[in-house]
C-alpha cells in the first residue's frame, strides 16, 4: 500500500509527543494481523496496513482515557471515534487520529468458505484485485472483492471522517448517498415464526462469552454489564437460548442510535453469529425516526441520549 | 460408598438474630438434622459458605468455638445482595450452610505461648472463635492479651460481651477507638498506635490478627517493630469465594487457594505468595 | 497394546448409530459456521477433517448444571415460617464423544486432578465423567496454531481417550486404551486391525515429524512467578486484550465456574455455569475490593494458572493442552506462546 511509508514517518514525527501510537501489525498466521502498540520509533517499524487490518482500535480508547494516545483508523473506524467523541467517552485533546485511504478489509469467514479450512496458510499475497494463499503445497487465488467484508462492500466513509493526520489521498466519502439495508429488508421477507426460529438455532451455540460485547468499542460498561448485573437481574446464567437472545436485545437497544456498525461484534463471536443484523435493524428505525447516522458529526448528539419536548416524528398524541 | 455432595447445603434454622452495629447482625443458628449438629466438629477459624436461597452463597467464619456447640454463630456485615438478604431473617427462618470449609488457625502449635490477639471492626469475628477456645482451654496457653478497636463504640460487635472479657483476670482486654466520644472511658487512638503503646513482649508469643486491609497493613508494620517474627503472625483472609473446595478456580493467590489452604494464613507464608491480596 | 481395530469410512455413521443405540453420542458438525460438538444426528453430516471450534467440553462440564432444586413451603403449624427443601440434582446416562482431538481430551485430563480429587471429589462432574467414552481422532497435520508437543501431548496422546482411531486410507485403525474402550470395540462393523496397525502408525509419525521443534518450557512456572510483580510485562502482554471470555470458554482445560441461584415463585434452583477469570468481576468481592482489577492482572492469573500454578501443585504438569483455540479465536490475535516465552526469556532490567 503506498501510503504506508508516509504513514510510518507521520507517526515516528508525532511520537515522542505520545504515550502510545495503536495500529496493525503481522500476527499469528499470514492471514492475521494483530493490534500493534507502538511505545517506541523501533515499533513502527512493524506497522502494517492491509487488508487484514480488521479491528476497530477504537475500542481501547476509553480504557486509556488520561493518555496521550495515537491511533490508526480506517474511515469506519474513524466513526467509532466520533462516537465515543459525542458523548464525551474520551478528550480530543489527548487523541491523535491518523488516518489513510481504506480500500476495505476481509471477512475471515468468507475465506474460511472459500477455502474450506485456514489452519495451515503459508503465505498470503494481497493486491488491490486479489489474494494468493498458499496452504498444504496448494496455491489458490481468491478474487478480493469477493473475500471483502460486507460493510466494505457498500462502503459509504473509506475515508476517515475525523483525523489530525491522513496519508495518502483521499477516496472521497459518499456520505448519507446509497444507504443500504438489503440484509435486513430481505430478512424481514421471512414471517415471524421463521425469523424467529432462525434466531433461536443461531442463538443456542451462543458461549456468553461477551467478545461482542467487549469488542464494541461503545461498551464502555463492559465491567458492569447489564447482562451480568444480580441488582437488577435481567438474565439467568442459565444456558438457556432465550437469555442469550435478550442479551442480544439489550445490547441492541444500548447502541440504538450509537452504534456505527462497524460489524466488530459479529467479527469477534468466536462461533460465528451473525450478530450485527439487530444493530442493523436498530440503525434502520433510528434512520427512519430520527434522520440520524452515528458516528459522523463531533458536534451532534445522539437521539436517544438527547431531549427535545416536541419530536419530529414521533406522534404521541393526535390533536 | 458414595461421595459426599459438597455442594448441597446443610439446612439450618437461626435460632437468635442480634444486631451489634447498624451493620452487623449475628446470628446463632442449629442444623434441622440434630444428629448432624451433634456429629459437627470444627476448628476455630474454619468458614461456612452460608446460603441466602434464591440469592446466593457467602462466607463467613464460624465465629463461635468448638467447645461451646449449643449453636454455630456467624456475624455478618451486611456489604452485598446476600448479606442484605441475610440481614432480614428473623429467629425461625432457615438457612443453608456448607461447612467447615478452609483451614484452621494452628492453635495446636500455640500452646505454651503467650497469645495477642489484635481485632479491626468486623475482624473481631474471625478472632473470637480462637480465643474463646483458648479461654475454654485456660491451662494450655500462656498470657492472652486483646487489642480490639473500632471507629467507634457503636462500630464494636459484640459489645454485649465486652464488659465479661473487660472484668476476666485471665485476659488482658485493651479497648480503642479512633476518635473521641463521649461517654467513651477507654482508650482513645488507632489499632497499630495503642498496640506499639501496649508493647506485648515477642519472645514465645504469637500475634493473631484480622482487620480492615488498611488496619493489617500498619498493624504488621508495629507488631515488626516490636520484634514479632513472621512466623510468629497470624491472619486470615477474606475473599469472593464460590465453591469452597478448592475447584471453581476463583480465590487463588497464585497456587495457593484461600478456601483450602487458608483463610488462615501466617506472615510467613503470606510473604511467599505473590502479591494479590 | 490394546484391542485393535479397523472400521472402514463408509461404515463410520452406521457405527455410531449402532452406538447411539445404548448411549448418548457426541460428534462435530456444523452449526452455521462453526464446529460444535453435538447430539450425532444420522441426517447431518459430521465435520472431523478439522479440529472442531469448540472442544467437547460440554459433553462433561456443560455450560449450566443444576446443582440443587429447592423448593419454599409454609409450615402449616405457624404460617409465617418458611421452610426450605434442597435436592440435587444429579446427571444420569451414557455418552460417547466421537471426533475430539487428543488436545481436547487431554483437557479432561486437567479437569480429573481437579474435580476428582479424593477429599473434595464434584459429584456432578463424576457422575458424567465416569459415563462418558472418548473416541478421539488422532491428528494427520499440524495447523500453524498448533503446539501440543510443547505441553508433553502429541498428535496421537491417546491420554484420557478410551480409544484412539487413527485415519488411513479408506478407514480408521481403533485402538482401545481402557476397559470402557474396549466394550466399544465389540460391534460387528468392525474387522481385525492387526495388519493395519503399521500404517496408522505412520500417519502418526508424520505428524509427530511436522511438528517444529518445540521449546523449552521448564523454566516457565518460575519465571512467571518471577515477573509477577512486573506490571509493566503483564500491561504490555495484555494492552491489546479485550478482556472478553473467549479463550477461557474454547479452552479444554479451563475450569473455572460461578454459582448462582434462580428463583421463581416457591421454586428455585441453584446453577453452576461457567465463568472466566478473563472477567472484571471474576474475583470482585462485595466490599468493592478486586485483587485483579484490570486486564493485566487477569492476564497474568490466566497465563500464571495455565503455565505456572497448576504445574506447582501437580507435579509439573502443564494444564494449557496445547490446541491453539486460544489464539485462533481471540478477537485480537493474542498468542499465549509468545507471552510464555517473553516470560522464560526475561530478564529483569539490571540497576
Amino acid at each position: 500500500m503506498k501510503f504506508q511509508e508516509e504513514l510510518k514517518k507521520c507517526i515516528s514525527d508525532v511520537m515522542p509527543e505520545l504515550d502510545v501510537v495503536i495500529g496493525w501489525c503481522a500476527s499469528f498466521d499470514p492471514l492475521h494481523a494483530t493490534p500493534h502498540f507502538m511505545r517506541r520509533k523501533e515499533d513502527i517499524d512493524k506497522l502494517e496496513i492491509s487488508p487484514l487490518s480488521v479491528h476497530n482500535l477504537a475500542t481501547y480508547l476509553p480504557g486509556l482515557r488520561g493518555k496521550k494516545v495515537g491511533i490508526v483508523v480506517k474511515g469506519c473506524d474513524s466513526r467509532s471515534v466520533v462516537e465515543l467523541l459525542q458523548e464525551n467517552l474520551i478528550d480530543r485533546k489527548d487523541v491523535t487520529i491518523f488516518g489513510f485511504p481504506c480500500t476495505g478489509v476481509v471477512d475471515q469467514s468468507k475465506i474460511k468458505k472459500a477455502l474450506g479450512h485456514t489452519g495451515n496458510v503459508e503465505s498470503c499475497e494481497m493486491s488491490d484485485t486479489a489474494l494468493v494463499i498458499k496452504m498444504d503445497d496448494k496455491t489458490q487465488t481468491l478474487a478480493m472483492a469477493e473475500m471483502l467484508a460486507d460493510k466494505c462492500s457498500s462502503c459509504r466513509y473509506p475515508d476517515a471522517v475525523i483525523s489530525d493526520y491522513f496519508a495518502g489521498e483521499k477516496i472521497g466519502n459518499k456520505g448519507e448517498k446509497d444507504v443500504d439495508y438489503a440484509a435486513v429488508e430481505a430478512f424481514e421477507k421471512l414471517s415471524v415464526p421463521e425469523r424467529f426460529g432462525y434466531w433461536l438455532k443461531e442463538l443456542d451455540r451462543c458461549i456468553r462469552c461477551y467478545a461482542c460485547r467487549n469488542a464494541c468499542p461503545l461498551c464502555v460498561c463492559r465491567d458492569h454489564c447489564a447482562a451480568e448485573s444480580r441488582d437488577p437481574h435481567w438474565l439467568s446464567q442459565e444456558n438457556n437460548v432465550r437469555d442469550k437472545l435478550m442479551f442480544q436485545v439489550i445490547h441492541a437497544y444500548h447502541l440504538a442510535g450509537r452504534c456505527t456498525e462497524c460489524g466488530e461484534c459479529q467479527r469477534a463471536c468466536p462461533v460465528d453469529i451473525p450478530v450485527l443484523m439487530f444493530k442493523q435493524k436498530m440503525n434502520q428505525e433510528i434512520r427512519e425516526i430520527f434522520q440520524y447516522e452515528a458516528g459522523v458529526d463531533p458536534e451532534a448528539t445522539p437521539p436517544l441520549l438527547s431531549f427535545k419536548m416536541e419530536e419530529e416524528n414521533i406522534t404521541e398524541k393526535v390533536w | 460408598m458414595k461421595d459426599k455432595n459438597h455442594y448441597l447445603p446443610e439446612m439450618a434454622t437461626i435460632n437468635e438474630v442480634i444486631q451489634e452495629t447498624h451493620n452487623i447482625m449475628t446470628f446463632r443458628v442449629t442444623f434441622n438434622d440434630p444428629g448432624v449438629m451433634e456429629n459437627f466438629t470444627f476448628e476455630p477459624g474454619q468458614v461456612g459458605q452460608i446460603s441466602s436461597f434464591g440469592t446466593g452463597e457467602a462466607t463467613f467464619v464460624i465465629n463461635s468455638p468448638p467447645t461451646r456447640k449449643d449453636y454455630l454463630q456467624f456475624s455478618v456485615m451486611r456489604t452485598g445482595e446476600v448479606t442484605s438478604k441475610l440481614h432480614i431473617l428473623k429467629a425461625g427462618d432457615q438457612i443453608g450452610v456448607r461447612a467447615p470449609l478452609g483451614n484452621y488457625f494452628p492453635h495446636e502449635d500455640m500452646k505454651g505461648k503467650d497469645i495477642v490477639f489484635i481485632g479491626g471492626g468486623i475482624g473481631m469475628a474471625p478472632l473470637r472463635p480462637l480465643m474463646l477456645y483458648m479461654l475454654d482451654n485456660r491451662n494450655d496457653y500462656g498470657k492472652i492479651t486483646l487489642l480490639y478497636g473500632a471507629r467507634s463504640p457503636v462500630d464494636m460487635a459484640f459489645n454485649y460481651e465486652l464488659p465479661s472479657w473487660l472484668e476476666r483476670e485471665d485476659l488482658d482486654t485493651h479497648l480503642t477507638i479512633d476518635a473521641e466520644y463521649e461517654g467513651w472511658q477507654h482508650t482513645v487512638g488507632l489499632i497499630p498506635n495503642v498496640l506499639l503503646d501496649i508493647a506485648p513482649n515477642p519472645e514465645n508469643c504469637m500475634a493473631v490478627t484480622c482487620g480492615p486491609p488498611i488496619m493489617i497493613k500498619f498493624t504488621l508494620q508495629a507488631l515488626e517493630k516490636l520484634g514479632f517474627k513472621d512466623e510468629q503472625i497470624v491472619t486470615t483472609l477474606e475473599k469472593r469465594m464460590k465453591c469452597g473446595v478448592g475447584i471453581c478456580g476463583r480465590c487463588n493467590i497464585g497456587s495457593s487457594y484461600v478456601c483450602m489452604d487458608g483463610p488462615v494464613f501466617t506472615a510467613a507464608q503470606l510473604k511467599e505468595l505473590p502479591n494479590e491480596l | 497394546m490394546g484391542l485393535v481395530k479397523y472400521l472402514k469410512s463408509a461404515d463410520l455413521t452406521p457405527w455410531l448409530e449402532e452406538l447411539a443405540q445404548e448411549n448418548k453420542v457426541f460428534a462435530p458438525r456444523y452449526e452455521g459456521d462453526a464446529v460444535i460438538f453435538a447430539p450425532f444426528d444420522p441426517k447431518q453430516e459430521i465435520s472431523i477433517k478439522h479440529a472442531a471450534t469448540m472442544p467437547p467440553k460440554k459433553t462433561v462440564f456443560p455450560q449450566s448444571e443444576k446443582l440443587v432444586d429447592f423448593t419454599y413451603s409454609k409450615d402449616p403449624e405457624d404460617l409465617s415460617r418458611v421452610m426450605i427443601e434442597g435436592k440435587e440434582v444429579l446427571p444420569e446416562g451414557t455418552a460417547v464423544v466421537f471426533g475430539g482431538r487428543p488436545c481436547d481430551v487431554r483437557g479432561f485430563t486437567m479437569f480429573d486432578r481437579v474435580y476428582l480429587a479424593e477429599k473434595t471429589t464434584d459429584v456432578y462432574y463424576k457422575a458424567r465423567r465416569d459415563n462418558t467414552s472418548f473416541i478421539t481422532l488422532a491428528c494427520e497435520k499440524p495447523e500453524t496454531t498448533c503446539f501440543c508437543h510443547w505441553v508433553g501431548s502429541s498428535p496421537y496422546d491417546a491420554t484420557g481417550s478410551d480409544v484412539l482411531a487413527t485415519p488411513i486410507e479408506d478407514g480408521y485403525v481403533l485402538e482401545s486404551f481402557s476397559p470402557k474402550g474396549q466394550k466399544l470395540l465389540t460391534s460387528k462393523l468392525l474387522e481385525n486391525g492387526d495388519r493395519w496397525i503399521s500404517k496408522g502408525q505412520e500417519v502418526n509419525e508424520n505428524a509427530v515429524e511436522s511438528l517444529t521443534d518445540a521449546p523449552d518450557l521448564s523454566r516457565a512456572p518460575q519465571k512467571l512467578l518471577d515477573v509477577f510483580d512486573n506490571m509493566n510485562f503483564w500491561e504490555k502482554a495484555a494492552a491489546k486484550c479485550l478482556s472478553c471470555g473467549a479463550c477461557a470458554y474454547l479452552c479444554p482445560s479451563c475450569y473455572c465456574f460461578n454459582i448462582t441461584d434462580e428463583t421463581t415463585g416457591m421454586k428455585g434452583t441453584r446453577f453452576r455455569s461457567w465463568d472466566n477469570c478473563m472477567s472484571a468481576q471474576f474475583t470482585m468481592e462485595a466490599s468493592g475490593h478486586n485483587p485483579r482489577p484490570t486486564k493485566a492482572h487477569r492476564l497474568k492469573n490466566r497465563v500464571g494458572h495455565k503455565f505456572s500454578y497448576y504445574p506447582g501443585i501437580h507435579d509439573g504438569v502443564i494444564s494449557c493442552c496445547g490446541c491453539g483455540r486460544c489464539i485462533k479465536s481471540c478477537p485480537v490475535g493474542i498468542d499465549i506462546r509468545e507471552i510464555v516465552q517473553e516470560a522464560i526469556n526475561h530478564e529483569p532490567a539490571i540497576g
